[in-house]
């Protein structure tokens, strides 16, 4: 009867192979994933990190009550808040029973050129988008000022779902958690150092605990007389523009006009270096700062205080 | 860094994707109106004649159709069915290459899938991609959602799995997804055109 099995099919055994286990890797991620009620419209996609524990992204939870998760099997579960850091764009939602496979983790680290699927449920089934990993870097601050361990961006299309879902490699182990939302709308993957950092921290105390000095800084040239005299080795330092009443900078003595051109003893010249010494584990630790006060330098000892919640990251 | 890798499975890889190209080539078509532009794509699903494209892309009684190699041919509509945006066409040739036709149900997210079409006028278009996610409706499949990249002129033409069948036709872009009809449905307007009797064939149909 049939024409249709007139034309042999080319025999290519590489790339069935490929993907065969490309939706073998789908099919065996699947029952770590989960789709997340907390925003209008469709849902958004998380990924189990332990049983009754899942990872997903901050700027896809839309409310804070009345959460329920769907897993993989159909059954859903509601859920309670652990905590959230927009800061590395990162939440953590309890669930109500220890239910759920954790992601299988990938060991490495991505490369470059590595084929990666960025995994999603926005719904009741996963969905799949391949693409490969198109640049990596160290470590890298958020315009927020969240710390992420790692800098990896995908080549990959992002669809509904894609933000709180899984970056999984060839073999769909998990190496971060996607999200459009840190760098502008490119797709990115936040490392598993990072989730791992943050997620511990969300679910021992709810929140990120930041520290701060209470100072607000302006990179300014200095004098080349200045940087000479003083045998400085940069000649950009950090001006004091605004200072926290009784915080920490005010109560160590920092002047509005002082320049910071030195923490820890290593020279600063931007805001984020100074930011580099503020993490969390350093509340209650003194830093040691070098400022240019009236063009004579001083040594003035901060002591790192807790940057009290923000509701608005 | 790891300098020492075996460069044998990606260019076997390519080569074979080359071959694919050329098996796809061989059963796609396009339809273009009699003095327009052209209008989308389209499969041989039978070796005598038989076309099947979108409904929407049938906006012409007697479309021109090329067919590879073969040259131009006046096409004639047989039968449309707009509910499902499918189309039966005919053209007066014989020893066509006809699509090998797959199974929707041997697809799963992840799975690799390629189109080929002529968007935009432009000949022979392939891309490549992978499965979204199938979407059902009383437990059939409903739609083939592909991580793929496609355009306009590629409504009518084929999705075909990675051993070069077809396992749709491709119909939309949503979001931009491509959104394919699944040959499953395919065969059901084929057979339901059959059994209507309103169109005879030159040889059986193959549902």
């Amino acid at each position: 009867m049939s024409d249709t099995s007139s034309a042999a099919s080319t025999p290519s055994t590489m790339l069935q192979t490929l993907s065969n286990d490309l939706a073998g890797a789908v099919a065996s991620a699947s029952p770590s994933m989960v789709a997340i009620h907390a925003r209008r419209r469709i849902p958004s996609s998380g990924v189990v990190w332990r049983p009754g524990i899942v990872v997903t992204t901050h700027h896809t939870i839309q409310r804070e009550e009345q959460i329920t998760v769907t897993l993989a099997d159909g059954t859903t579960v509601g859920a309670t808040l652990a905590g959230r850091d927009p800061t590395t764009d990162l939440a953590v939602l309890r669930l109500n029973s220890e239910v759920g496979v954790p992601f299988p983790r990938s060991a490495g680290s991505a490369r470059v050129g590595e084929l990666v699927m960025a995994l999603g449920m926005p719904g009741t089934a996963v969905t799949a988008a391949l693409g490969v990993v198109s640049a990596t870097g160290g470590e890298w601050r958020t315009w927020h000022g969240g710390r992420i361990d790692q800098f990896i961006r995908l080549d990959v299309a992002i669809y509904d779902g894609f933000s709180g879902g899984a970056t999984v490699d060839a073999a769909g182990r998990l190496l971060g958690i996607n999200s459009s939302g840190l760098a502008r709308a490119s797709a990115m993957t936040i490392p598993l150092a990072t989730v791992e950092r943050v997620a511990e921290q969300l679910l021992a105390s709810g929140r990120v605990r930041r520290g701060y000095i209470g100072l607000g800084v302006q990179p300014v040239r200095l004098p080349a007389g200045v940087v000479s005299q003083h045998e400085l080795s940069r000649n950009v330092g950090l001006m004091v523009v605004s200072i926290e009443e009784g915080g920490p900078a005010h109560a160590a003595g920092i002047s509005l006009g002082d320049v910071v051109v030195a923490c820890e003893g290593t020279p600063v010249s931007d805001p984020s270096e100074l930011l580099g010494a503020l993490s969390g584990d350093r509340i209650g630790s003194p830093v040691p700062l070098r400022v240019l006060r009236g063009g004579t330098p001083a040594d003035v000892v901060v002591t790192v205080g807790e940057r009290q919640r923000r509701t608005e990251g | 860094m790891n300098t020492a890798f075996n460069r044998g499975p990606a260019l076997a890889a390519g080569l074979e994707l080359d071959g694919l190209a050329t098996l796809v080539r061989s059963f796609t078509v396009e339809i273009r109106g009699r003095s327009g532009p052209s209008l989308g794509s389209g499969v041989v699903w039978q070796s005598d004649g038989l076309i099947v494209t979108n409904a929407h892309v049938v906006r012409d009684q007697r479309p021109i159709i090329s067919v590879g190699d073969s040259g131009e041919m006046e096409g004639r509509v047989l039968a449309v069915d707009q509910r499902r945006d499918l189309a039966l066409l005919s053209v007066d040739a014989a020893g066509l290459r006809a699509a090998p036709i797959g199974d929707v149900e041997s697809l799963r997210p992840g799975s690799l899938v390629l189109a080929l079409g002529h968007p935009m006028g432009v000949a022979n278009a392939m891309s490549l991609g992978v499965v979204h996610t199938i979407t059902t409706r009383r437990g059939m499949p409903r739609y083939i959602v592909a991580d793929l990249r496609l355009a306009p002129g590629n409504s009518g033409g084929p999705l075909v799995d990675i051993a070069g069948r077809v396992v749709g036709i491709n119909a939309m872009i949503m979001g931009g997804l491509g959104v394919a009809i699944p040959s499953t449905v395919v065969r059901r307007f084929l057979h339901e055109v059959s059994r209507s009797g309103s169109v005879s064939f030159a040889s059986p149909l193959a549902a």
